[in-house]
């Protein structure tokens, strides 16, 4: 302080702002200000905090730090941290309404389906067959097998209030996540199925079921009666963000993935004699989660220079003229990956790219998003999955650690 | 901005004074319905209502469920009313108002509690399966008498709704799609309708079917419910300026003429409809064979 | 193929409404817009200096859920886009659409909301010019489909949607920018451009005129012309509002 008093006794205080002050009047100019320095100050081009356009935050990811769950998992992106513990429930197919009713078209079709899955299950990798996918369409998504809920938890950032309803974010990142699981078909339907094989039939038994309707029956399946589902797994995923400074959708999912990862499954089977399920409470009996591949996110966030483009009654250039101008470098925008709080409030175009690489190590985009604005085309876009394989990469090694 | 554009004094005074020569301001008489329209959407039980100015879409569907524990014979009937900042900009989208608790109560009295549809016909496996059928309003224009025009438009859709088929086999539950069997229609044990009345002048005039504005200039409202056999299953007297009781007898036999008038309007309609659908089903049967 | 049909101010209350139907999903949607409007004194929904866009979507059968607010989020950030916020009398105040899907099948819980964007997203722009809610550009969209065989499909039903192997909804404005994609599924990147190519042509042709026959040619067989569609049903609507005038 008395320094800065006698060098510059003259100078007015009002016209210099230290950094956070200015960064909360102008915020616009000044990550504009770290992104394009003036040539004069020899300074790298890099983000107010400090990242180059296409870096990721720090990101750690450790799994089962919950005890009273399947499986658990907490992703920290930064300062954003996601926490989902997953947690399985029985369910009776008597209790589902839906599992006695099936559409004449393909009422048999399914017995048929069931059998055929019980053979080929065991297999292991081997090409899906289409029955199989329509199989675990019907089960896992009409069935409601997984149910995924997220949370922002008050405090998670100041904007969220106690006792408020969840709010559309809440909402919207739930279903992407849901519709995500879906899509992707990440966890398989056998491994959530609890099968019953009844013991070959004895006489006064055969009798009682060979009425009418069982006449027709060729007689082997009579002899050994089709192996039948008695039950399923509901993986119920509860995800909470504890803190929020940008991304959750990365870092929800992430969460997600890890705890999936981790998720034990006890052994279960039906005990006839009681007509209930048993679990056993050995863990060596326990199996994990076989899950189809590892899909990765990438969001971005896009920054552009020209601060009043949102305002001013502009004329929008053509598609064709913006990509001329872009050549010539006069249309001024970074795309910024990872964006942190600060950043999301001043990009409205999104984009959200998720990969997944195969085993030959070819990269198959699983989900590409984007909306809010018109600068990301293309080229952009191939970039971004460029960047997005890479972060494939790196994430596969985080989450092999933990 | 949640309140509709209150009403001015002028107009206030222009539509009672109007009232008290008799008068209303589209030339109606004091019981007369507005234009009524319905017309059918492709899927069974898609109804357009239009009353005048106020219009409303109508959806019957009908799924699978379990029936409730204690009710193990009866399905599930649920009307779903939700008012958008389509119907009017004094609606804000997701929240619900007065107005909304109002005509879900009248809506759920007079059609739902009355039994107009018969839910142990829902039944298809005691304790096990049942259909749950729900009606979903859609309020595209308000001006007015919403919940008549909503009951219509229910009782239309109820009557036009075709579920389909299905049969229990084996303690399994087998559905047929539209294709393979004729849809059921569903089993409606009567017809009521609401009629609603506004009260102008002390009570000397009281007229059916308000507009927005007539509504906004009442000073009582009395809504009866009564069907076609004349057996009254609501009545209220919910708000206002008190009614003199014999004028609710005088007006239940004017909501009678009415509901009567309505119903076979709604059955005019719904036949005519019916009748294009199956020759429309013959058409394309025909031509089905054609190809073959 | 029949291609899409809508009118425009088919509302007496709402300040603008589009009814909007597209054959081959056979989704019926309503608009209705409102705007500008006094929003309700949440205040820090405002902004001081642009409109705040609300958009509600309401499905025909089902309650309202977790799907509804995730497609009417991609709405809002495409919508708040194109509408000029910051034009007189436009900020502080509200732009309310409010989209109700009156025909086709329900969206079930966790399904994907691509197969019903393009129709919400037509309906919406339909009924914001209809309420002359001033626009920096118009737009169109499309779904396509991906199969198997890496045939791209135009025009797919709800159930050729489920057995595509990717599913592509994209926007472009009437200047081509690409306004909006939402990609699930598997493919790579190739493929997007060739779904994005494809998409452009159809996405033209329905905002370009003079789809009379002498224009698109070796497009034809995709049979939709989405911009020009948009174009001459808002023509359509003004002819018939200006009678009175283009017969003096």
């Amino acid at each position: 302080m008395v320094s800065a008093a006698t060098v510059a006794p003259a100078a007015p205080q009002s016209l210099s702002l230290p950094p956070p002050q200015f960064a909360r009047l102008q915020p616009h100019a000044y990550l504009l200000a770290h992104l394009s320095p003036p040539v004069a100050s020899n300074q790298p081009s890099a983000r107010a905090n400090g990242r180059a356009p296409s870096q990721f935050r720090v990101t750690s990811a450790n799994s089962g730090s919950l005890t009273h769950t399947n499986g658990s998992g907490m992703v920290r992106l930064g300062d954003t941290t996601a926490v989902c513990g997953v947690r399985a429930e029985l369910l009776h197919t008597e209790d589902i309404p839906s599992w006695s009713v099936s559409q004449s078209s393909n009422a048999n079709k399914r017995r048929r389906l069931a059998d055929s899955i019980k053979l080929s299950g065991q297999s292991g990798d081997h090409e899906e067959t289409e029955a199989e996918v329509e199989e675990d369409r019907a089960h896992i998504e009409d069935l409601n097998l997984l149910v995924p809920n997220l949370s922002l938890s008050t405090g998670c950032a100041p904007g969220f209030l106690p006792g408020a309803p969840p709010a559309a974010l809440t909402q919207a990142l739930s279903h992407k996540i849901l519709s995500l699981l879906h899509s992707t078909r990440l966890v398989r339907a056998e491994d959530l199925r609890v099968w019953y094989q009844p013991p070959n039939l004895g006489p006064e038994e055969l009798e009682r079921h060979n009425d009418e309707e069982h006449m027709d029956v060729d007689a082997d399946e009579a002899e050994s009666k089709p192996a039948e589902i008695k039950a399923f797994w509901v993986l119920y995923i509860d995800i909470m963000i504890i803190s929020l400074a940008g991304n959750p959708f990365d870092a929800a999912w992430m969460s997600v993935l890890t705890a999936l990862r981790d998720t034990k499954l006890p052994k279960a089977w039906w005990d006839v004699d009681n007509e209930t399920i048993l679990c056993s409470d050995s863990i060596a009996e326990s199996r994990k989660l076989s899950l189809r591949g590892l899909p990765i996110p990438s969001s971005f966030g896009v920054f552009e220079a020209d601060a009043a483009a949102g305002w001013r009654a502009v004329v929008i250039p053509d598609g064709e003229k913006l990509k001329a101008e872009e050549k010539k470098g006069t249309v001024q925008k970074w795309i910024l990956a990872d964006p942190d709080g600060y950043e999301e409030g001043l990009s409205q175009e999104r984009a959200c790219i998720i990969v997944d690489k195969e085993q030959n190590g070819k990269t198959v985009i699983v989900s590409m998003e984007k909306h809010g604005g018109w600068t990301v085309d293309t080229e952009d876009l191939r970039q971004l999955v460029d960047i997005s394989a890479r972060r494939w990469d790196e994430m596969k090694q985080i989450m092999d650690q933990c | 901005m949640s309140k509709e554009a209150p009403l001015s004094v002028s107009e206030r005074q222009f539509i009672l004074e109007a009232l008290r020569q008799d008068a209303r301001l589209d030339g109606r008489g004091p019981d007369q319905f507005r234009p009524l329209s319905i017309t059918f959407g492709e899927e069974y039980g898609h109804v357009k209502l239009q009353l005048g100015k106020t219009s409303l879409v109508v959806r019957i569907s009908a799924e699978v469920t379990q029936p409730r524990d204690d009710r193990p014979f009866d399905g599930l009937f649920q009307i779903n009313l939700e008012l958008s900042a389509m119907g009017s900009p004094a609606w804000e989208n997701g929240r619900s108002n007065d107005l909304e608790a109002y005509a879900t109560h009248v809506l759920d009295s007079v059609v739902r509690r009355s039994n107009a549809l018969d839910t142990e016909s829902l039944c298809i496996l005691k304790g096990v399966s049942c259909w749950s059928i729900r009606a979903d309003v859609h309020v595209l224009d308000f001006d007015g008498n919403l919940t008549d025009a909503a009951c219509i438009a229910i009782m239309t859709g109820l009557q036009h709704f075709r579920r389909p088929d299905a049969v229990v086999k084996d303690g399994q539950v087998i559905v047929y799609g539209v294709e393979e069997r004729v849809p059921v229609a569903l089993n409606i044990t009567h017809k009521p309708l609401s009629v609603t009345f506004n009260s102008y002048n002390d009570g000397k005039n009281i007229i059916v079917d308000a507009t927005l504005k007539e509504e906004q200039a009442s000073e009582g409202e009395l809504v009866i419910g009564i069907n076609n056999g004349g057996d009254v299953c609501f009545v209220s007297k919910f708000s206002g300026a008190p009614v003199d009781a014999m004028e609710v007898v005088v007006k239940s036999n004017v909501a009678l003429e009415k509901v009567k008038d309505i119903n076979t309007k709604m059955e005019k309609a719904m036949q005519a409809d019916l009748a294009k659908r199956a020759k429309k089903g013959m058409a394309d049967l025909s031509r089905a064979e054609n190809d073959r | 193929m029949v291609g899409p049909t809508a009118s425009l101010s088919t509302l007496n209350r709402a300040d603008g409404s589009a009814s909007y139907k597209c054959p081959a999903t056979g989704y019926d949607v309503l608009g209705a817009v409102n705007g500008p409007i006094e929003l309700p004194a949440r205040r820090d929904a405002l902004k001081p200096e642009d409109a705040t866009v609300e958009v509600f979507v309401k499905p025909g059968n089902t309650t309202a859920g977790v799907g509804e607010r995730y497609v009417e989020g991609i709405l809002r950030s495409v919508l708040g886009k194109v509408i000029l916020g910051r034009e007189r009398g436009f900020p502080r105040r509200g732009v309310v659409i409010t989209l109700a899907i009156v025909g086709g099948d329900a969206v079930e819980r966790g399904d994907s909301y691509l197969t019903i964007l393009p129709a919400l997203l037509h309906t919406s722009l339909l009924a914001l010019l209809s309420a002359a809610v001033p626009l920096s550009m118009t737009f169109s969209a499309t779904l396509l489909g991906v199969t198997k065989s890496g045939e791209i499909m135009p025009d797919l039903s709800a159930a050729d949607a489920k057995t595509a192997v990717s599913r592509h909804v994209l926007a472009f404005s009437s200047k081509n920018h690409l306004l909006l994609n939402e990609s699930e599924g598997r493919f790579d990147f190739n493929t997007w451009e060739q779904v994005r190519e494809r998409a452009l042509s159809i996405c033209q042709e329905l905002t370009m005129p003079g789809s009379d026959g002498d224009v698109a040619m070796g497009d034809e067989s995709d049979g939709s012309k989405v911009d020009g569609f948009v174009r001459e049903t808002v023509e359509d609507r003004l002819r018939r509002d200006y009678t009175w005038k283009i017969d003096s």
